[in-house]
């Protein structure tokens, strides 16, 4: 038998780690076919280790097999020195070629000559393209001010070359960053809410060191496909995996339980929880008195937290920060000063009654710990009534509750399906509470997760992202909701709300610097977002994106970059410890530019001499590695021992203080002493540690706007009062239908939408998943072409019953493109709500407003056609 | 030495990377795939069956079963299927002359034949991907070709091209290897301590449609958690499918 072609592919597959081993095919024995290839014979192979980085943020590392300079398949690298991480990968991960190669590749640059949205372009050179649209942007910068020019990269983690390289030319030039994580409605707002940082989520292969798992809202086994054996292993350790979810999904399909519970009535649920555990005095006393803000006094005069500084007696602490504030607490009968950089509060602090307490100025004022505030606020969530307010079985709330008081370590995961909706802080807070009642919060496997909008920075990036050779110079802040013109946020048309803290471009935004970002597709609300470029209200759009998506058809210039096997990049995500590179399997396809080389050329059109910002004399790749060598000796402690040599050997992990292979969120906090917040990259501890200004978990809010809107604490708020109904009352017998937009396994967001395995293995359709019950009563068949309507938009989709889909909901897989939709597009149904405890600070991508994209009602009727 | 796969329906979660690795890597056109993913007893990929009081989502990868007593090879009037000395049922591209016996006679469906010229429809598509070389056994059956010709029925070789000369394999299956679940196993079956034959002899396995004596050798772990649907798999959730969408 003549195998021998697959001894020489063993070799290369060994050596495959290390980048680009290369060898003629023509040295070794082929199959020896009776007629060998002779074309083979002289071909040249190598595999190349890259890394696969769209915004799922797997961040997978991927070996591609090139064969005469064409990618001829891609295979998960499989050489994560943490084995339980391999194979890392997808369907769409090792299908990728298929958009290097699809007919929807971008050639080179492109200006816009027909309207928008028309597919009508005229080729230009990248001289003649770069020279148009610098003189573009200078136009613009000159007209209506630097901030009016917004830049997206969307996630950080996943190019911080290329993003860093756009986010320099901002700095460079003051134009504004925007951010994705509020443009996908991806901020878990309860992060920084309850614990001062963007976000806090255990590595994957932790999931196997919980015993006991809630998703709420999170359906890893489609969303997270390379992760989702981790949970399947933690079951087979004997962890508990229980799904709260309206709809039966792939995920409650492997869980040991299941609840259907109303859409967003988890708040609710997770109160009936925290009430038997209060109740039954179940609760880590030690923890929440060491570790939250349960002991803090509230003012009963005006909801506010009791301040130290006016307090007869007591001292504020001599050397605290300016972002931190001592508040008061009750212990042996006087009030004692809540320290906010240390852990010191004597154990017997008072968490329950009433006292008074002397002030500075004379008067008395009645205060009640947060503890005692929330056990009674609590106290109305009996299971009786969770189960009125939201299906879970009043029989089952008791022992699942003294179940995650017993058993440890508890995980909580809390999906974007979840979060994204007006109240979805509401719901993470509550939800928090869980963890932190229970002392399930710094240790291995334990903790409150979210797995959406993974945009955390795993180190400091600011050599390269900034300029810090010029302090002055820094990117403008803006949100994208000033792009939303609509009747309940009308930044646009009049301005911020008064409560708005985010920077107000004067002119509003007039041009949109785009990058991995299908806006015009993919976001909330792509038709008003076309309608500004039919309207001249944004001046310029410019996409860099290496396909000719929907938004490049809305660009005045597409100014394409290159996929990840066409360059050098640096990719690291909070889903798993490494940090990989992206390495160049073949040549930049066609006349495309890795995005690097782009910015500099760009940026010395638009201010001569700006070039020596980029490395100026060295080649993209070479420029790249010089970024990546900076970013390794520049990003502080995550970063140590990690190098552009190691990094082209394979995966380097990186570094963590807490002792074991596994990083712990808040170690440092819980078993360190420090206080709240751990740092959040890129920001400075300044900029967040306000958001929790007593260093602690902080389930009470007392900024104006929480008290005024009433939610300083956790409370459940069901969905659509504040929203659909006020924004037109007869939505309630309108639009009963609640319209969820789940994540598919087949798409990336709107990536992949035109992969033509990932086309053909959902038999070339879009889909809307419709009840049966729902469906009949419409007179709707399987198969049947659905219009699913409101007063903003529809989308046409077909039909799938299916009975796992709760009886009032619809659900459709966002990110088709709209050619796949009949034209209509699965956004232009939703609204922007803004909810004003967004707008209290303003960090961007961390606080700040953000768009709630399941908070929407709808109806839907067997299309016409 | 006698090959086998097994699958642990447990650890499957339905993602279908084993379908897409096994159509990029062996150069599948559109509209063929050796290898499927269905969901039992569901008209469509991923949504439930049941009733509200009890549902399942429950996963039935189905390529090539790789029979000893293989229908398909007994039919074949040019002898172009055929076992090799390892148990594998693989098609030979050069004898194969497309009359289509196999595929009426196959009770799986696995067999796909390529109504037209593979390297043109995938030029069409997108561009010429799949493993480059040919592959052939004994000097002349010619088991793999990156283009197959129109006309010739064709399906999972158990990634021939990953054998070695004395049957070892130096690589996986790509769709064990790729598999993100972890769910595939590969091994010989006639090695008592391989793990395809500790799985098969100490778990509760099925194989496809035994009823008809055809041996095949990819075993099935049975799930834990199919109790509120009946058997461990049923004919409707592959049987009715066509095996060939085409985009048009």
């Amino acid at each position: 038998m003549d195998k021998e072609l697959k001894l020489t592919r063993r070799k290369f597959l060994q050596v495959s780690a290390a980048a680009g081993a290369v060898a003629a095919a023509g040295g070794i024995e082929l199959a020896a076919h009776a007629a060998p290839d002779e074309e083979a014979k002289k071909g040249e192979l190598k595999y190349v280790r890259t890394t696969c980085a769209p915004n799922c943020t797997g961040g997978c590392g991927q070996q591609a097999c090139v064969y005469n300079g064409e990618i001829k398949d891609i295979i998960q690298a499989s050489d994560y020195e943490d084995s339980e991480h391999n194979p890392r990968g997808c369907l769409k991960g090792i299908s990728f070629s298929n958009l290097i190669y699809g007919p929807n590749r971008m050639h080179g640059p492109l200006k816009r000559i027909g309207a928008p949205g028309e597919d009508e372009f005229e080729e230009l050179s990248w001289e003649d393209a770069l020279d148009q649209a610098a003189a573009e942007l200078r136009r613009i910068s000159d007209t209506y001010g630097p901030e009016s020019i917004a830049c997206v990269v969307q996630v950080a983690g996943t190019g911080h070359v290329a993003k860093g390289a756009i986010s320099r030319i901002a700095t460079l030039n003051g134009w504004a960053m925007m951010g994705g994580y509020e443009m996908n409605g991806d901020l878990p707002m309860s992060a920084p809410i309850t614990f001062g940082v963007q976000s806090e989520e255990l590595e994957t292969y932790c999931w196997l060191d919980a015993k006991y798992i809630m998703c709420f809202g999170s359906n890893p086994m489609q969303t997270r496909i390379p992760d989702a054996h981790f949970l399947n292993e933690a079951r087979e350790n004997g962890a508990k995996l229980l799904v709260f979810d309206p709809c039966f999904t792939a995920t409650a399909s492997k869980a040991d339980e299941w609840y259907s519970i109303k859409p967003s009535s988890d708040a609710a649920v997770a109160l009936g929880f925290a009430k038997v555990i209060l109740d039954e005095k179940l609760y880590d006393a030690d923890f929440i008195r060491k570790f939250t803000d349960m002991p803090i006094l509230i003012r009963s005069d005006n909801q506010k937290k009791l301040l130290a500084a006016d307090v007869e007696g007591l001292e504020v602490p001599a050397d605290m920060p300016e972002y931190r504030q001592a508040f008061v607490a009750y212990s042996k009968g006087k009030p004692v000063t809540v320290n906010p950089e240390k852990f010191d509060l004597p154990m017997d602090t008072q968490l329950e009654g009433e006292v008074t307490i002397r002030l500075r100025d004379g008067k008395s004022v009645k205060c009640r710990p947060v503890f005692d505030l929330l056990s009674e606020m609590a106290s109305q969530w009996t299971p009786e009534a969770v189960e009125a307010e939201t299906d879970m079985p009043a029989s089952e709330i008791p022992r699942i509750a003294r179940e995650i008081a017993t058993i440890k370590p508890v995980h909580i995961m809390y999906g974007a399906s979840n979060y994204q909706w007006y109240h979805g802080d509401l719901k993470g807070r509550a939800l928090s509470l869980l963890v932190a009642l229970t002392g399930n919060i710094g240790h291995l496997g334990d903790g409150f997760s979210t797995y959406a909008g993974q945009y955390k920075m795993r180190y400091k990036g600011g050599a390269w992202w900034n300029v810090p050779e010029l302090p002055d110079k820094k990117p403008a802040g803006t949100s994208f909701a000033y792009m939303l013109d609509y009747t309940l946020n009308d930044y646009a048309k009049n301005g911020p709300r008064p409560t708005m803290t985010c920077p107000f471009p004067k002119s509003g935004i007039k041009a949109w610097i785009l990058y991995c970002c299908n806006a015009f597709d993919q976001h909330n609300i792509a038709n008003v977002l076309r309608e500004q470029v039919e309207s001249g209200q944004l001046e310029c759009v410019i996409t860099l994106d290496f396909q000719k998506t929907t938004t490049s058809k809305y660009a005045h210039f597409c100014l394409p970059g290159v996929s990840w096997y066409e360059k050098t990049e640096l990719v690291s995500t909070p889903i798993h410890p490494y940090a990989q590179l992206m390495q160049p399997a073949i040549e930049p396809l066609y006349d495309c530019k890795p995005e690097l080389w782009i910015m500099r050329e760009l940026a010395d059109r638009v201010n001569p001499g700006d070039r020596k910002w980029f490395y100026p004399d060295l080649d993209p790749d070479k420029a790249a590695e010089e970024v990546i060598k900076l970013t390794c000796e520049t990003g502080g402690i995550e970063m140590e021992g990690v190098t552009l040599e190691k990094l082209k050997q394979g995966p380097v992990k990186l570094h963590h203080e807490n002792p074991g292979r596994k990083r712990i969120p808040f170690y440092e906090q819980i078993q360190g002493g420090q206080p709240f917040p751990p740092v959040s990259y890129p920001m400075t501890i300044d900029k967040t540690a306000q958001f929790v200004k007593s260093g602690r978990i902080e389930f009470y809010k007392d900024e104006d706007t929480f008290i005024k809107v009433g939610e300083c604490l956790p409370v459940h708020k069901p969905p659509f009062e504040e929203t659909e109904y006020v924004l037109n009352p007869a939505a309630r017998e309108l639009y009963k239908y609640t319209y969820i937009t789940r994540n598919s396994i087949h798409r990336v967001h709107s990536t992949h939408s035109n992969n033509q395995m990932m086309r053909e293995l959902q038999d070339d359709s879009a889909k809307v998943y419709l009840n049966p019950d729902d469906a009949a009563e419409k007179g709707i068949a399987a198969g049947d072409l659905v219009e699913v309507f409101n007063d903003r938009g529809k989308l046409l989709a077909e039909a799938v019953l299916d009975p796992g889909v709760r009886t009032m909901t619809v659900i459709f897989e966002e990110g088709w493109w709209s050619r796949y939709t009949h034209g209509t597009s699965y956004n232009t149904l939703l609204y922007p709500w803004i909810n004003p405890v967004h707008e209290v600070y303003f960090v961007s991508q961390m606080w700040a407003p953000n768009t709630s994209w399941n908070e929407c009602l709808v109806d839907f009727k067997k299309a016409e056609i | 030495m006698r090959y086998c796969m097994v699958i642990d329906l447990d650890k499957c979660i339905g993602c279908q990377t084993c379908a897409v690795i096994c159509k990029m890597h062996h150069a599948q056109p559109q509209g063929t795939w050796w290898n499927r993913v269905f969901t039992q007893g569901s008209d469509y990929h991923q949504s439930a069956v049941g009733t509200k009081d009890g549902f399942k989502i429950e996963y039935l990868p189905v390529s090539c079963q790789m029979c000893d007593n293989a229908p398909c090879e007994r039919v074949c009037p040019t002898g172009a299927t055929y076992k090799n000395e390892e148990g594998m049922i693989l098609v030979d591209y050069d004898r194969c002359i497309g009359c289509r016996t196999c595929m009426a006679a196959c009770p799986y469906g696995v067999r796909q034949f390529n109504w037209k010229d593979p390297k043109k429809a995938k030029e069409e598509a997108g561009y010429a991907y799949g493993y480059p070389f040919d592959v052939t056994e004994k000097g002349k059956r010619l088991v793999y070709t990156q283009d197959r010709p129109a006309g010739v029925v064709e399906k999972c070789t158990f990634c021939v091209e990953c054998m070695n000369a004395d049957g070892t394999y130096d690589a996986l299956p790509a769709c064990v290897r790729a598999c993100p679940g972890k769910a595939r196993y590969f091994g010989d079956l006639d090695d008592p301590n391989s793990e395809v034959s500790r799985l098969v002899s100490s778990k509760q396995v099925f194989r496809l449609k035994e009823e008809y004596g055809t041996e095949p050798k990819v075993y099935y772990i049975s799930s834990t958690k199919s109790k509120n649907v009946e058997g461990p798999w049923t004919e409707q959730s592959w049987e009715n499918k066509t095996p060939n969408t085409i985009i048009p």
